[in-house]
């Protein structure tokens, strides 16, 4: 690192954290808006019912499962991820480690909201806690989102106690008085003594491995609501592992879009560089071509041996969802490979572009895992009216989706307003250690 | 068979029928029988258009429209939702269909609907017309809850409010449903449905709520068939098996191995051994309890079995049969 | 006494109003549809049913029957049947009953009471409904013998055999075995009886050999009927007989355990006690290590 001073490196962050423009007002208004309209759609749906969805009778999960699906593998993947960096103490945990378990904690935040929104009597929510049944994949579900979200709250908080140290520490610091507070409060006394520090360096190194169980554990227990029913498309012996790489492609996706933006808008361009941009950029390219073989196992699979109802579903994706299955599967699996692949093609921006691709492409995917399979059930849906017979989103769901993510960035932006984006107690650890290895070289000389 | 009774003895019959009512012991009392009779349906039963009210004589000769025998005629002896976990002891439910004799009459959708207070499009008793495959003969294929020995519904649901009790019967219990609809999505043969928003008929609360007649309904929950437990008890067949008119569903005990469908009472294992019956997909391990029969020696074409609503009829639109039909003008 | 001059033209104009009135006299009776009791033909029957507790059941069927339409039915409801015993010379009233909104009324008879025969010793049981303007009278009679039907279930050899006797009491209490009378003999279940056999009485009764796999209820029992349907002697007579010959098989015994059963498998249990202790004991760990942390100097 070129600016080996941590009082530099201290200014920088604090700068965002003091600076009230430094993350656009504009912005959060926006989110701030479209979240209201998804307010006002939720207020519509509890007072009509779930009439102003889309889903009826046959199609009974609709975008908002798939959004449940979509921002918890994000979550998923964030963790297991932001596990490995730690676990394994990887070069570049750094740059990127807080923005991936800010995403992780705010994803798994989001996800299960969705779920609630499908829920048919949200009055009785605490039945799950109160008459659970253990053999139900849902009750699986639910105890291991919670879980999830328990260890990973444990494990951010985990990461943020030495920066709050930091700031509790700076004295110019130029911000609101209950802010000061909230830091001395939060940094629980860590004044970096080496107990301290191996303490928790020891409890943070434990809860990372843990954190990678659970997301595996957590997100096969999803995959199984589809795969332990009978219905065609969804009985499928490998969805677990399916959904675990489909989860990590679009986690990463999400994860090179927020560094893209953060660099951007917070002009971090010297903290968070090509190098780690391409180190993501091969991660993806790893994981676009893993999604592609699961994906093409899935359905080469079912088409070759063509059973009837396999063969129903297949007619089902290629008459109607023809498009969406191109965009999702190929487009969405082989564009972002050969960008990657190509070194001449990963530069910041292609990357970039690569990551968007992937992610819509990954929920389109997710979407046609969901739909077509309830479209084409073992009996034939005899109906004439055409909302039970194809599903089409209305504008409460749509509304609700864009909340969702809406209510992700605002959140985000949030955050980083009160916690520096890079964990700056970070650099200074790879500063030192960096000083320490030019020392050793020069003493060997 | 006893199918070929002269129209007047049956009618005759029609109203002393303390003689097919026997498993309750011999209480010959008057109420009880008026009871039986009220609710016995018979294809010659007159016209109630409007699904609630009949039109009968007063004694001066003058025509009125009186209220139809009321929904639940079972609140005496109301079961609520706790007690409803039991079942009716030492029974094993059983339906049978015969596909044979099916004409798509409709008379069981209809008077399941009436009987649980059902709109037009909310059918629990579902006829669908299946063509297995482009040579094989279509038929009339009518669709009611299986009630499964292993049933995958009631595996994935959370919090435990639909159950399958000793009697076979899988009901849904209301007042503990969250709405997830996993069952819904579980179940292979597309047996249930979900109540989408509010209904007014939600709020009539004279009739308290039991799984075992799912009147009133709730928004936000689940409903199937129930092979009518309320009727069960009574010693009556349920809504569907009463009232179809070509005598298509058989409706028992397994326990005693015997099954009716109000004009014929057979032994259930003979029925099956000697008809070939067989449970729509097997394989798919959820052991059905509704039994079929297959479609052999037809007593009409299928084209009798259009004679009903357009819409419909436009349902089985793609069925391969029924576009040749249409390509030849017949329909 | 003043005569009107009789006016020998054809009166057009009188039977033109008359024609008018006649078409569309009936609107103003406020009938929401134009109801035309003419069109209907008056159906009313009344029929006998001897009881296996040997009650009898009288019941009267009452209603009107569209001429042109066979299906259009409309009963007649609440009108007042009374059963009167009658013979020549005089009538004892058995009860009376109302007919209910599917036009059936049934009067349920003690076996207590004791019927007025005529000389050949047949009962007449009478049915009469008052009527009103717009419905006439009605009485409809049923005259039949008072059958007695006896089960007899008994192994013979090892054959479960069942014996039907159909006989009359004489004036003196004699039975008079019954000939050529048509039995149906039907096993109990829980919604319909079952039949088995049906045979005819030759002198009085007859045999059949009783099957050996009937289940009976889960003790094994059973109520074994004899039905005569509605025969024009005696009516339609029901008598039944308890049989403990069920070879009921022990029932099955209820899942538990299961996937769908309310207590899951127990591998269940054990593995998520397993899983979560591990995992939610290491969150208390850390928290503890963290209140070490924040209680260290």
């Amino acid at each position: 690192m070129a600016d080996s001073n941590p009082i530099k490196i201290n200014k920088e962050f604090v700068r965002i954290l003091e600076d009230k423009k430094s993350v656009s007002r504009g912005w959060m208004w926006f989110f701030g808006l479209v979240i209201l309209v998804g307010l006002v759609a939720f207020v519509m749906q509890v007072v009509y019912g779930h009439e102003v969805t889309g889903m009826r009778d046959n199609v009974v999960w609709g975008v908002y499962i798939i959004n449940f699906i979509f921002f918890v593998g994000v979550s998923y993947s964030g963790a297991f991820i932001s596990g490995i960096l730690h676990f394994f103490d990887t070069p570049w945990k750094s740059a990127v480690a807080r923005i991936v378990e800010i995403i992780t904690v705010l994803s798994l935040v989001i996800g299960p909201i969705f779920i609630l929104l499908c829920i048919g009597r949200l009055d009785r929510l605490h039945y799950l806690f109160i008459y659970p049944r253990i053999q139900s994949p849902i009750t699986w579900d639910v105890i291991a989102i919670i879980t999830d979200l328990v260890g990973c709250f444990i494990y951010l908080y985990l990461t943020f106690i030495p920066d709050f140290a930091i700031l509790r520490d700076n004295e110019d610091l130029n911000v609101a008085p209950w802010r000061k507070k909230m830091y001395r409060f939060l940094a629980i006394n860590y004044k970096d003594t080496p107990e301290q520090k191996a303490t928790l360096k020891k409890i943070t190194r434990t809860m990372s491995a843990m954190i990678i169980a659970m997301a595996i554990v957590a997100y096969t227990v999803l995959a199984w609501i589809f795969s332990l029913t009978l219905q065609p498309g969804w009985n499928s012996t490998i969805f677990a592992p399916y959904f675990i790489i489909a989860g990590l492609y679009s986690g990463v996706g999400v994860i090179i879009i927020c560094m893209f933006l953060i660099r951007k808008y917070l002009r971090l361009e010297h903290y968070i560089r090509k190098v780690h941009f391409v180190g993501a950029g091969i991660i993806l390219l790893i994981l676009a071509l893993l999604f592609g073989y699961f994906t093409f196992s899935e359905y080469f699979a079912r088409w070759f041996s063509h059973k009837t109802n396999d063969i129903n579903l297949l007619d089902t994706l290629f008459d109607d969802y023809f498009w969406q299955f191109i965009f999702a599967n190929y487009i969405g699996g082989l564009v972002p490979a050969i960008i990657l692949f190509f070194k001449r093609f990963r530069t910041i921006n292609f990357i970039t572009f690569a990551a968007v691709i992937a992610v819509l492409g990954l929920w389109l995917n997710r979407y046609l895992i969901v739909v077509p399979t309830l479209e084409t059930p073992y009996l034939p849906i005899q109906d004439t009216r055409p909302e039970f017979i194809h599903y089409t989103a209305t504008w409460v769901e749509w509304a609700l989706s864009f909340a969702g993510i809406a209510a992700f960035c605002l959140m985000f932006m949030l955050l980083i307003r009160f916690v520096p984006v890079i964990p700056v107690s970070e650099l200074h650890e790879d500063m030192t250690n960096a000083k320490k290895k030019a020392q050793i070289k020069a003493n060997k000389k | 068979m006893k199918n070929s009774k002269s129209k007047k003895e049956h009618d005759r019959r029609k109203f002393l029928q303390l003689g097919l009512m026997s498993g309750v012991t011999a209480i010959a009392g008057g109420a009880l029988m008026s009871g039986m009779n009220e609710n016995q349906s018979e294809p010659e039963a007159p016209a109630t258009d409007s699904g609630e009210k009949v039109r009968v004589l007063t004694p001066d000769g003058k025509m009125v429209e009186v209220d139809a025998s009321s929904l639940n005629k079972y609140p005496e002896a109301h079961i609520p939702p706790a007690e409803a976990r039991k079942g009716i002891p030492n029974r094993k439910f059983v339906m049978v269909i015969d596909l044979a004799k099916c004409k798509n009459a409709r008379k069981c959708v209809e008077a399941c609907q009436k009987g649980h207070n059902l709109d037009y499009h909310e059918e629990f008793m579902k006829v669908q017309l299946i063509q297995d495959n482009e040579q094989a003969s279509p038929y009339w294929f009518p669709k009611p809850c299986f009630h499964c020995e292993e049933p995958p519904c009631v595996t994935v649901c959370p919090t435990g409010a639909t159950y399958k009790r000793e009697d076979n019967i899988v009901l849904i219990d209301n007042e503990r449903c969250i709405g997830c609809k996993f069952c819904i999505t579980s179940c292979p043969y597309s047996a249930r449905q979900f109540n989408w928003g509010h209904k007014d008929k939600f709020d009539d609360k004279e009739t308290p709520y039991s799984p075992e007649t799912q009147v009133p309904a709730a928004e936000g929950t689940v409903m199937k068939c129930d092979f009518c437990p309320d009727l069960l008890r009574q010693g009556e067949l349920p809504y569907c098996a009463k009232s179809c008119p070509m005598g298509v569903i058989y409706f028992g005990d397994m326990n005693e191995d015997i099954v009716t469908n109000g004009e014929e009472t057979v032994r259930f294992s003979q029925l099956i051994n000697d008809r070939g019956g067989y449970r729509h997909l097997e394989h798919l391990g959820t052991k059905p309890n509704v039994y079929y029969l297959p479609a052999v020696n037809r007593q009409f074409p299928l084209e009798r079995g259009f004679d009903i609503d357009e819409e419909v009829k436009e349902r089985y639109k793609d069925v391969p049969y029924v576009q040749e039909l249409k390509k030849k003008g017949k329909i | 006494m003043k005569h009107h001059v009789k006016n020998n033209r054809f009166p057009f104009r009188q039977l033109i109003i008359l024609l008018l009135i006649l078409q569309y006299g009936n609107v103003g009776y406020g009938q929401e549809e134009e109801f035309d009791l003419g069109a209907y033909r008056v159906r009313f029957s009344v029929q006998t049913t001897k009881n296996p507790d040997q009650t009898r059941t009288f019941g009267v069927e009452y209603y009107v029957q569209n001429k042109k339409d066979r299906k259009d039915r409309i009963p007649v409801k609440d009108a007042e049947i009374i059963f009167y015993n009658s013979t020549e010379n005089e009538e004892v009233k058995l009860g009376s009953a109302s007919t209910d909104v599917e036009g059936v009324a049934e009067l349920n008879v003690p076996d207590s009471q004791k019927y007025m025969t005529d000389e050949e010793g047949l009962i007449n049981v009478e049915a009469r409904f008052e009527g009103s303007a717009d419905l006439k009278n009605q009485t409809e009679s049923v005259t039949f013998k008072d059958l007695f039907l006896k089960l007899e279930l008994e192994e013979i050899d090892s054959v479960k055999t069942v014996t039907v006797r159909a006989f009359t009491l004489d004036s003196l209490q004699n039975e008079i075995p019954e000939d050529d009378i048509d039995v149906i003999v039907s096993v109990g279940g829980m919604l319909s009886r079952m039949p088995i056999e049906e045979e005819t009485t030759d002198e009085g009764s007859f045999e059949i050999e009783f099957p050996d796999d009937i289940r009976g209820d889960k003790d094994g029992n059973f109520k074994v009927f004899a039905f005569v349907d509605d025969s024009d002697d005696f009516g339609t007579v029901l008598a039944s007989e308890d049989s403990d010959w069920g070879v009921f098989d022990d029932i099955s015994k209820p899942p538990k355990n299961e996937l769908w059963t309310e207590a899951a498998p127990i591998w269940m249990y054990v593995v998520l006690t397993i899983l979560l202790v591990g995992v939610w004991a290491n969150y208390v760990y850390t928290l503890i290590k963290l209140r070490s942390i924040s209680k260290s100097t």
